[in-house]
């Protein structure tokens, strides 16, 4: 069962999410919908995020592969280099840094993509249109519970509480 | 190499022998007043004093084959790089005419082709065979006649002897009339270049850059 | 949300989204005429590759000419959107917000033009390709240890995180104009878009996101540019070999940056009607920083002069003096008045800093910035080490034509995005508007 409530401001918002949370409701099961990023939904929900780690990560495998390809190419064609040597840190020093900017770069826009849910295919939880000064929130919750979490909703101040089926 | 310049007469022979043995493209005037005129070897004129006193200095410049060459690192395709013997060698068909070693070359010999070289029939008629025609859009530069030097190596081996001193003459050192330019093997401590390098008149250009240049200039010390 | 600022937000929307339908006559001209200079300059590049680039006017001594002066200064232009979103992001000053887009955007059409000019000044430019690393016939990698290396990963990397960074922020107003869209227009936006629904779970990554590439597009642009000034300060010719060009290009370039955003910006404004939004501040923070930036750039340009100056090696005198008094010096001193005496009039007061002088000022940065890296590639080149090899560059219709073709693309690629999305991002203006 999905509901949708149509808030007009942050605040009535933010006491929805804490009744919700109260009645033992997480941030796996709501979401706040609106035009702009709402802070105090932000505050309330907490979104594990790997980005930083998984940035890095990508950021340190980027320079180590970059490191392997320039010693790779730089010995399997044995220029001779009349005494200089054939790999030399300092002068690629820059293609190595670039390359881990380059990896820690596309890690986080990647990252972004996964963590917002904006590449999942197929079954997609119907969100609600959005207005221009109003926020939305959509509880997953159970049939039975429907009635008392939509009471919960209008005494946060919700003008409006739908239900609407999940997309089969 | 040396080149003596107490000998040198400023008369230009080896400049038209490099011309006539490396197929290298005309230049006139025209071209010269824009900067294209291409000459691997040049004969740099330096007036000192005033009329009557004047002395003037020839010096005959030519790609140094640096042993630090400057032009080396730069090149983003390898298209120019050190053989084994020590040269610098320009491989033409890697080029794809960036001109950074052009321009770091601090000795200016590095010449570039703007155009496919043409030449006005019947001189084409004149080419080298031994020498590749460049394309457009490549650099080039003195190679110590390396076309005569692997002859000279090929008839070497063939006979199952070593390279005589003196058996390999680039087309500059054939027909410099003064006979004032020598080339030889310079890891041959017996070899003449060798001996003349050794002198107390060798100078090289620019040598504080410290590019190790392998020309030496012979003058007479001031 | 209250209402006054729901209101103000529906303003803002409609005003962004009116030049986003229809086209004015005047557009239309605009963008006739640009792509007309562009097409034209496409002309010139394929007969300089059909007949050879010696229809340039490049030659012994001065082997690189226009095209190296144009790469530099168009990268040096793509430093705005860095410095107005990244720093100003980092750093959380909220008056910068109505002019990101407009930034990020003239980074990335900047780069894009930048980013040709290295093929353009190629000898033979249809063997380009031979830069990329990929396992070839000719048993032979790029030569990485080579500076053009280096220009080509450090612009490959910015160019692709400029690009993100550009999209990142425009998804969810692309999904807003999805919503209020119909026909062709709809399935570009909902397209572009990729699904953005406004949950706070997107919202949350969105914000962590661009907080992050804030910093690593700040290191990348600061590397790029350092990387380009290293192509002439890893050469052992006189003048070029400094120390300070690294930091000297990346003020430079921050500096012509903040100068073509301005240029750019008060052209919007005037032309989208966007006078309530983009305000007086923003010229006037705007002109705060091109004033600063002017003043770094004043000390760099004495700092290098006067070592050069004092430490009298023959070599770099030679070039010195010709900057100074000799065959360059009318731009040389053209360009201390534009770069530094002018902005120093026009921006040094409060009073004065209003949008028109900061604009102009603006504009004068930009014309004192090209001869600036003209001023550094050609006299260098002009006078090598040995004096007899010393020659004047004169740059040909063909370079010319290219040259102002690429300021034609630039406008001809701003007039489209304009009329594809809209100029402002409206959830980041309306998020704690203007301070």
């Amino acid at each position: 069962m999905v509901l949708t409530a149509d808030f007009a401001d942050a605040q009535s918002v933010a006491s929805a999410i804490r009744a919700l949370k109260a009645r033992g409701y997480g941030a796996d099961e709501i979401d706040v919908f609106s035009t702009a990023p709402i802070q105090e939904a932000q505050a309330l929900l907490e979104r594990p995020s790997r980005m930083s780690l998984v940035a890095i990560t990508s950021a340190v495998v980027f320079c180590l592969s970059a490191i392997a390809f320039v010693h790779y190419t730089q010995h399997d064609y044995r220029i001779v280099t009349g005494g200089m040597p054939i790999f030399s840190w300092w002068s690629t020093g820059v293609i190595f840094y670039e390359f881990t900017m380059f990896g820690s770069l596309t890690a986080t826009f990647v990252m972004f993509l996964l963590e917002s849910g904006l590449l999942q295919r197929g079954r997609a939880i119907p969100a609600p249109r959005l207005e221009e000064g109003r926020i939305y929130l959509r509880l997953i919750c159970q049939a039975g519970d429907a009635v008392p979490a939509a009471e919960y909703l209008y005494e946060a101040g919700a003008a409006k509480v739908d239900e609407i089926e999940e997309r089969p | 190499m040396a080149i003596d310049l107490d000998r040198c007469t400023g008369c230009e022979a080896c400049v038209a022998a490099c011309h006539a043995e490396n197929n290298l493209p005309l230049s006139d005037p025209a071209e010269a007043e824009k900067g294209r005129a291409f000459h691997w070897i040049r004969v740099d004129r330096y007036y000192e004093g005033e009329f009557p006193d004047i002395r003037v200095k020839h010096i005959p410049v030519l790609c140094q084959q640096c042993e630090d060459a400057p032009c080396e690192p730069v090149c983003p395709t390898y298209a120019t790089y050190h053989n084994s013997e020590g040269l610098n060698v320009q491989i033409y068909n890697r080029c794809i005419g960036t001109r950074y070693c052009g321009n770091n070359c601090p000795y200016s010999v590095r010449f570039f082709n703007w155009f496919a070289p043409e030449w006005p029939q019947p001189l084409e008629l004149q080419h080298n065979p031994d020498v590749s025609i460049r394309p457009g859009g490549v650099m080039e530069k003195c190679t110590f006649c390396i076309q005569r030097i692997q002859r000279a190596k090929r008839d070497a081996k063939a006979d199952g002897r070593a390279v005589a001193d003196g058996e390999v003459q680039p087309a500059c050192v054939q027909s410099c009339p003064a006979e004032a330019i020598t080339f030889g093997d310079l890891n041959d401590p017996e070899s003449k270049v060798s001996s003349l390098a050794a002198s107390g008149r060798a100078t090289r250009l620019l040598e504080d850059l410290g590019t190790k240049p392998k020309v030496f200039y012979l003058q007479r010390a001031k | 949300m209250d209402t006054a600022v729901a209101t103000r937000a529906d303003n803002l929307r409609a005003t962004l989204w009116r030049p986003l339908t229809g086209a004015s006559r005047a557009y239309i001209a605009a963008l006739a005429l640009t792509f007309l200079l562009g097409a034209w300059g496409l002309a010139c590049w394929g007969y300089q590759i059909f007949r050879g680039i010696g229809v340039a006017g490049i030659r012994r001594p001065t082997m690189w000419g226009f095209y190296l002066v144009n790469f530099v200064f168009w990268i040096g232009i793509s430093h705005a959107g860095t410095l107005i979103s990244a720093i100003l992001r980092l750093t959380d000053a909220g008056w910068r917000k109505p002019v990101t887009r407009i930034a990020e955007a003239i980074t990335v059409f900047a780069l894009m033009i930048g980013a040709m000019f290295p093929i353009i000044h190629l000898g033979r430019p249809l063997v380009f390709f031979w830069l990329i690393p990929y396992p070839n016939s000719r048993l032979l990698w790029p030569n990485f240890r080579s500076p053009l290396l280096w220009d080509l990963t450090a612009i490959v990397t910015y160019l692709s995180g400029s690009i993100i960074y550009l999209y990142l922020p425009m998804i969810p107003d692309l999904a807003e104009l999805a919503q209020h869209s119909t026909g062709w227009r709809e399935r570009f936006y909902r397209l572009l878009s990729i699904g953005w629904t406004g949950s706070d779970r997107q919202w949350h990554a969105l914000e962590r996101a661009m907080h992050r590439m804030a910093g690593m597009i700040l290191a990348v642009a600061v590397s790029v540019h350092t990387v380009v000034a290293w192509d002439f300060a890893m050469a052992v010719a006189p003048l070029w070999h400094s120390t300070i060009f690294g930091p000297y290009f990346v003020a430079g370039a921050i500096f012509s940056g903040i100068a073509a955003l301005l240029v750019v910006l008060s052209i919007i404004r005037r032309l989208l009607h966007l006078e309530a939004y983009v305000l007086p501040v923003h010229f006037d923070n705007l002109g705060k920083l091109l004033f600063l930036m002017s003043l770094l750039w004043f000390y760099f340009t004495v700092a290098e002069n006067l070592t050069t100056w004092y430490g009298n090696s023959p070599a770099e005198m030679n070039v010195f003096g010709s900057r100074v008094r000799g065959p360059f010096a009318p731009y040389f001193w053209v360009m201390i008045c534009c770069n530094f005496v002018l902005p120093f009039l026009l921006l040094s007061s409060r009073r004065m800093r209003t949008i028109r002088n900061v604009t102009i000022a603006a504009f004068t940065v930009l014309i004192g910035m090209w001869l600036e890296r003209y001023l550094i590639i050609l006299p260098t080149l002009s006078y090598p080490r040995l004096a007899a090899a010393t020659g004047f560059y004169e740059p040909t219709w063909v370079e010319i034509s290219i040259t102002a073709s690429t300021f034609a693309a630039m406008v001809m690629f701003y007039l489209i995005f304009c009329k594809l999305f809209p100029a402002i991002a409206v959830w980041e203006y309306k998020n704690g508007s203007h301070r």
